[in-house]
């Protein structure tokens, strides 16, 4: 074989190998060292590791809508946040589990909802990505096995660096600065969102039963251990909620529906009177840090008469 | 089958291992066939239409090696040029064509409503078809041997890392390397090695994110302020030399692998002190195309001096339109034209007046590479823009500044990171400039820990921050 032939006349033969096993063994050290300080420093972001009571569960509607420093400053315990943006039902279930094999400790689960979770279609496409940082937890690894190309898969399994997105990394220094700040600042342009509407730019509502289901078996699995589960509708902006307005009172119907078939479930809804104060929104879905300190209010008073 | 991908690493160690182990006169046939296979990944049909420029130029080399008469060697350089190009002009211009025909045809009163054509622009059928022209002309010029053996050619035309975006070789420098014995050194693997994961960082850490900006802001520049246009074209100027140079690192990293020298593409463009210098050092391989195949056949400077000035036109305006059939790359030329005819009478003026020894001043040499960059950033506007009027009105809100907040994306974490590369890369682009650092292969003063270091950190850059795309700029020329 002419390679094998080269390989043994190669003078650098030996000095080359050493310089490629060096190279490779400090690169997979480093990308360890990275992989762990940014798990590490994600964990600290979501509050797995607080002994939370309470955990905040959903996609970016709550992440925006939430305080979870102003919650643990006024009712005295940690809470986890555990929300990221574009995450769908299945996501959450999830999550859920995940949440519960990091902390046994949590009573109560406040559940992000609004009219369009059951929807699917709008939310990220590749939101098993926002899991690859978990890949060694047994579960997140079969779920992400499943969603991931294959090449992809193999990529975050064999490379821990590679799991991070752009905001995966932002949101593991947040966790180590303690940062959990809403920076969307501004309020929402009425007059484009209207524009928007009357060219049929919207979001339509489209009750799927696939995600209805999982809802319901991640609420039993709650039940399971004996979890309270609180379905938290931060508001969004009154115009897109009227724009179908019989699909959007029939979400909430469901939504209502679960709160008499389960006992550990409330709905607590804060689209009235929220939704018509615009100067509380930075877009139509999610609220600008005036809204999110509002809102967070008005919860931990409603908390504080559990 | 992009340079970024496992399919790609994969479809390298194969042709790799299977090129190291067979016989040396098997090699250019193995070559072909991974060649045309990594071309096929795209389209397998295109494959045809290489397979029909290399049949055109292998004949028309030796019919013009054979003809005795300089008409009949000019007939079959001819042929080998209107064959050669036809395909070009069918699918990068046609459309092109058939649309200015229209708007002409309808402002002289008449009605025209032609059907454009729907066409697919074959990947990288600039670059192969000006390789393989450029071997005609240089058998015609007998600037090099005529090559017999079919397969040698073949592989010279469609050679795969350099194929889908140059650069653009030269038969004299790159046909011969096909004959010659090449073994496996691992010094060839490091350095070859090296170069693409400097390459690969560039394109899928840097251009690929400054990208989803430019992208944005360009797709609907009215809906920007003065300062977000400005950073937008300067994140764009960085963004295509990122993206080209780090496909032509790539592509020259990958060849000497196998123990091929490609030529350089890029000389730190950024850092040239006149527009000249800057097209010595920007896309070498194209603008010495040019300098060659173009220019010097109009004359050149040995010309009257009108005429050399219609001449640097052509050679610009032609240059833009090889980008791309659209009349903002042909502004993008004619812009050049015009710097270089400026920076020419700026240069004859300061004889006049007796100042020319402050060319030789420092300060002077740094305004001017600051000024070459600016003025080589405002053309790119042109380059970019999606329309002839986006651009104008890109580039009038760019002068007439106007004091609106400055957008910072999606995401302020992108963009902080943006602007935190872009220092990055100039401060490597000052230490290979000084020196300090190696440029291609040239011999680095870093110390041997520091290089090291380096290049793992690069790696390290790509698995965390780098990001996935679809294509590199140059492939739609």
């Amino acid at each position: 074989m002419g390679l094998l032939k080269d390989i043994k006349s190669d003078g650098y033969k030996n000095k080359a190998l050493r310089i490629m096993v060096l190279f490779l063994i400090s690169f997979f050290m480093l990308d360890f060292f990275v992989g762990i300080v940014l798990k590490n420093g994600l964990e600290s972001y979501y509050g797995f590791n607080e002994n939370a009571k309470i955990a905040l569960v959903g996609h970016s509607h709550l992440m925006l809508g939430i305080d979870k420093v102003q919650m643990e400053q006024d009712l005295g315990y940690k809470v986890a946040k555990y929300t990221s943006e574009g995450v769908n039902v299945a996501n959450r279930k999830l999550m859920i589990e995940h949440l519960l094999n990091k902390n046994n400790k949590i009573e109560t689960i406040i559940y992000g909802v609004d009219a369009w979770m059951f929807t699917g279609e709008g939310l990220s496409e590749n939101s098993h990505a926002l899991f690859y940082p978990f890949l060694s937890d047994a579960s997140i690894n079969i779920f992400v096995k499943k969603a991931a190309p294959e090449s992809e898969y193999w990529t975050r399994k064999l490379i821990k660096s590679t799991r991070y997105s752009e905001g995966l990394i932002s949101s593991s220094i947040r966790g180590y600065f303690k940062k959990w700040d809403n920076l969307k600042s501004g309020t929402v342009d009425i007059e484009r969102l209207n524009e928007n509407i009357l060219q049929g730019n919207f979001r339509s509502i489209n009750n799927n039963p696939k995600n209805i289901k999982i809802l319901t078996e991640t609420i039993e699995i709650l039940k399971k251990n004996n979890i309270k589960v609180i379905l938290l509708y931060v508001p969004t902006i009154d115009i897109v909620n009227q724009f179908e307005k019989y699909k959007f009172q029939e979400t909430l119907e469901i939504f209502i529906n679960f709160t008499k078939k389960y006992d550990n479930v409330d709905f607590v809804n804060f689209l009235e009177p929220f939704s018509h104060q615009h100067d509380l929104f930075f877009d139509p879905i999610h609220l600008n840090p005036k809204g999110q300190s509002v809102i967070t209010d008005t919860l931990i008073k409603v908390l504080n008469n559990y | 089958m992009l340079f970024n991908s496992w399919e790609f690493i994969l479809f390298l160690c194969i042709v790799f291992a299977i090129y190291f182990s067979i016989a040396f006169r098997f090699r250019p046939f193995l070559l072909l066939v991974a060649s045309y296979l990594f071309y096929m990944f795209w389209k397998w049909e295109f494959a045809v239409i290489m397979l029909a420029v290399t049949a055109v130029n292998y004949y028309t080399g030796l019919k013009i090696a054979k003809s005795t008469s300089k008409k009949q060697q000019k007939t079959y350089l001819g042929i080998s040029v209107f064959a050669s190009l036809l395909p070009l002009v069918y699918f990068k211009y046609a459309n092109f064509f058939i649309d200015n025909f229209a708007v002409i045809l309808q402002e002289l009163g008449f009605k025209a409503n032609f059907a454009t054509l729907a066409v697919i622009l074959p990947v990288g059928i600039s670059f192969f078809t000006f390789q393989a022209m450029s071997y005609s002309f240089d058998v015609y010029n007998k600037k090099t041997l005529v090559e017999t053996n079919f397969i040698n050619f073949a592989v010279f035309v469609a050679f795969f890392p350099q194929l889908v975006a140059g650069p653009i070789e030269r038969s004299s420098h790159l046909l011969a390397q096909f004959r010659e014995k090449h073994h496996f050194k691992f010094k060839l693997l490091i350095e070859g090695s090296k170069l693409f994961i400097w390459g690969l960082f560039k394109k899928v850490v840097i251009a690929d994110r400054l990208a989803i900006y430019v992208d944005r802001i360009f797709e609907n520049p009215e809906l920007y302020s003065s300062a977000t246009l400005t950073i937008a074209t300067l994140f764009f100027a960085v963004q295509i030399y990122c993206d080209f140079s780090g496909y032509s690192d790539m592509a020259i990293g990958v060849a000497r692998m196998l123990g091929f020298r490609l030529m350089q593409n890029f000389n730190l463009p950024y850092l040239a002190n006149s527009i000249a210098d800057f097209w010595k050092r920007w896309h070498i391989s194209l603008s010495s195309w040019f300098g060659d195949y173009l220019y010097i056949p109009l004359g050149g400077n040995r010309v009257p001096y009108i005429r050399w000035i219609i001449n640097i036109f052509v050679v610009f305006l032609v240059s833009g339109f090889w980008h791309g059939a659209n009349w903002t790359f042909i502004v993008w030329g004619g812009l050049h034209a015009l710097y270089y005819l400026f920076e020419n009478w700026g240069d004859k003026l300061l004889n006049v007046v007796k100042l020319i020894h402050i060319k030789k001043s420092r300060i002077y040499q740094t305004l001017k590479i600051v000024t070459i960059f600016v003025l080589v950033c405002f053309a790119w506007i042109f380059f970019r823009a999606n329309s002839i009027n986006d651009a104008f009105y890109i580039a009038q809100e760019i002068i007439f500044f106007k004091t609106d907040p400055l957008y910072l994306g999606a995401s302020s974490v992108t963009f902080i990171l943006s602007v935190l590369l872009i220092i990055l890369l100039f401060a490597v682009q000052l230490l290979q400039y000084f020196k300090v650092a190696s440029l291609y292969f040239s011999e680095s003063k870093m110390p041997v820990v520091i290089e090291f270091s380096w290049y793992v950190l690069l790696l390290l850059g790509i698995a965390l921050l780098g990001m996935s795309s679809n294509a590199f700029i140059y492939f739609q020329f």
